[in-house]
């Protein structure tokens, strides 16, 4: 599961290229559009979605403290609370759209598929100010086919400033 | 030439003026008079272990270091070389023997005394290098690894200024059975666009949770749910431990121990159980697994929330940000994975409590803009709180009882300048 593996065994077949390219897009736009429930339909039981409070590789969620690091679990508390009505932090919701781009694909463990892209999301705060946040990083993905369907398994998302004092981040990142 | 304040009339006893938030003058004020005159948090002890240590921190709103020396004390240097004021670590943390300016190169030692200057043929005998050390806080103070710093040469010190509040910092300590407490997880940093002082009197607010966290009420249970009930049966409450020094306490409200903790598996605690028996004996052990660690404002900026260790940090009239890191008790490595992920749940820009303060604070702090209507209510509380054994007023949760005690020592620092 490395993308500077060698050649070729990691190498991914044109179609399942296709295939995890089409997810990231999709993903990207549920999230932006604020569309909660289908976004969860995207992830495995055994989800991690993991966003670190530093840029350092060497990140360990077990010792380090994180911004997000949800099991299916919370990410289902996550998401119930964002449909609650009265997340006001996301009450209304921010208009958003993100760009990815640089996406690399990698076979994994088990027919796993890893891919690294890299993001800019414009976020319109407009619950008080009415700024316009923008938030850069890299995402990983991995990605398994659950019934024939590709889920997400592991959302990683290090932001450039995620050591950095943040607004709040509250929306899906 | 800037106004003379009047913080006698803009702070009264049940009402307070909206300008105290929005008023330029009245931050550089704050500054001055609470944030380098008085003691402020700047740090804990655990995380600069080793001499050479080092962390940045702001001290009020000026750059410092807070490092250990070769000998093993703990300075604050201002980060600012004595030269031209270029700033001499740019590091967040690390570990170092010297501090080098990179502009021209003069370099100083763990102590912030001057080692050498190149080229030192520029300047003759009268340059006395032992004038021209990193200017450090003049009075630096710990109280169980929490360090506290003035800029001001003179004034009441540390064990005066803590009071009685030593205790709630000993409720935090003394949950762990060697102790002492650890800030080893790093620190999430979360901007709020608000004035400084809603952070400190949110975090102190029970009034306002089971409206603002009404999402996360409706979605899991948590031990706040005792709290958010009928008015009647609420039995947590507030006190005020003198010196701007402010408690929320929930334990009367708990059914048991641990509740703080979210309950406890025996899997997980029955070894250190034990240990706080053996360490405290078994009635103060129970009492401490009892009530947990506290909720309380240390003044201005050390928040003890309960399982995390909070900083206020003001940026401007309109700006601040609020730190925190979860506590690692000492000797209980067992717990940190479940208290990194309840930090994760509580505090900072993802989580779910944090977020909705701070997205009304930055509401109030708009609404505060509304400046034909000149003044906040404080009132909330004065026709029942009472005075207890120990000279703290004590109140029904939801009072403003708190708010009062906040401002009334902020007033007696403004006023008294």
């Amino acid at each position: 599961m490395n993308l500077d593996g060698p050649w070729p065994s990691n190498v991914v077949p044109t179609d399942d290229r296709q295939a995890v390219t089409d997810f990231l897009h999709k993903e990207a736009r549920l999230a932006d559009e604020a569309r909660y429930a289908e976004w969860l339909a995207l992830w495995t039981d055994d989800a991690v979605y993991w966003v670190p409070a530093t840029t350092d590789p060497a990140a360990d969620p077990e010792k380090h403290l994180s911004h997000i690091y949800d099991n299916r679990g919370r990410l289902e508390t996550r998401v119930k609370m964002l449909q609650s009505g009265f997340r006001y932090s996301q009450e209304p919701a921010s208009p958003m759209r993100r760009l990815i781009s640089s996406i690399e694909i990698a076979a994994g463990a088990g027919g796993e598929f890893v891919a690294e892209s890299n993001f800019l999301l414009a976020e319109l705060s407009i619950q008080a100010k009415h700024e316009m946040h923008w938030w850069v990083g890299r995402t990983t993905h991995r990605l398994r086919r659950v019934a024939g369907e590709l889920r997400m398994c592991t959302k990683k998302v290090v932001l450039v400033n995620a050591a950095e004092p943040l607004p709040n981040l509250t929306f899906l990142i | 030439m800037t106004a003379i304040v009047r913080y006698d009339e803009l702070v009264r006893d049940d009402r307070i003026h909206a300008s105290l938030y929005t008023d330029p003058q009245i931050f550089a004020d704050e500054m001055e008079r609470i944030f380098h005159r008085g003691w402020v948090f700047v740090g804990h002890a655990s995380e600069i272990p080793r001499p050479g240590d080092f962390v940045t921190r702001p001290l009020g709103t000026q750059p410092a270091i807070l490092v250990r020396g070769a000998d093993g004390a703990v300075s604050v240097l201002l980060n600012r070389c004595r030269h031209r004021g270029t700033m001499v670590c740019a590091a967040e943390r690390g570990t170092t023997k010297t501090f080098a300016c990179p502009y021209h190169g003069w370099t100083y030692d763990l102590s912030g005394a001057l080692l050498g200057v190149p080229y030192p043929g520029g300047y003759d005998a009268s340059f006395d290098k032992s004038t021209r050390g990193l200017a450090h806080a003049p009075r630096v103070a710990t109280y169980r690894g929490f360090v506290f710093a003035s800029l001001s040469a003179d004034g009441i010190t540390l064990e005066e200024h803590l009071g009685k509040a030593t205790k709630l910092i000993d409720r935090s300590c003394d949950l762990s059975p060697e102790g002492e407490i650890e800030l080893t997880a790093g620190w999430v940093k979360h901007r709020c666009a608000a004035n400084w002082k809603m952070l400190p009197e949110n975090d102190s607010d029970g009034y306002h949770l089971g409206f603002v966290h009404r999402a996360l009420f409706k979605t899991v249970r948590s031990q706040y749910q005792t709290v958010v009930g009928d008015e009647r049966t609420i039995k947590a409450v507030v006190r005020d431990w003198g010196g701007g020094h402010i408690e929320i306490d929930w334990s009367p409200g708990y059914q048991g121990a641990f509740e703080w903790f979210g309950g406890a598996p025996k899997s997980l605690v029955a070894d250190y159980v034990v240990r706080m028996e053996q360490r405290y004996g078994t009635a103060r052990a129970q009492q401490l697994l009892f009530e947990g660690p506290a909720h309380a404002l240390i003044f201005p900026n050390l928040f003890l929330g309960e399982t995390n260790i909070a900083i206020v940090q003001p940026v401007s009239v309109d700006e601040c940000v609020h730190w925190h890191t979860p506590i690692f008790w000492k000797g209980v490595p067992e717990f940190n994975s479940r208290l990194l992920r309840q930090s994760e749940a509580g505090m900072g820009p993802a989580s779910f409590l944090m977020p909705e303060d701070l997205a009304i604070a930055a509401r109030n702090h708009a609404g505060l803009q509304a400046r034909h209507v000149e003044w906040l209510e404080l009132s909330r509380g004065l026709n029942r709180e009472t005075m207890d054994a120990e000279g703290r007023l004590v109140s029904h949760v939801t009072d403003e009882t708190i708010n009062r005690a906040l401002w009334k020592h902020y007033r007696a620092v403004m006023a008294g300048a």
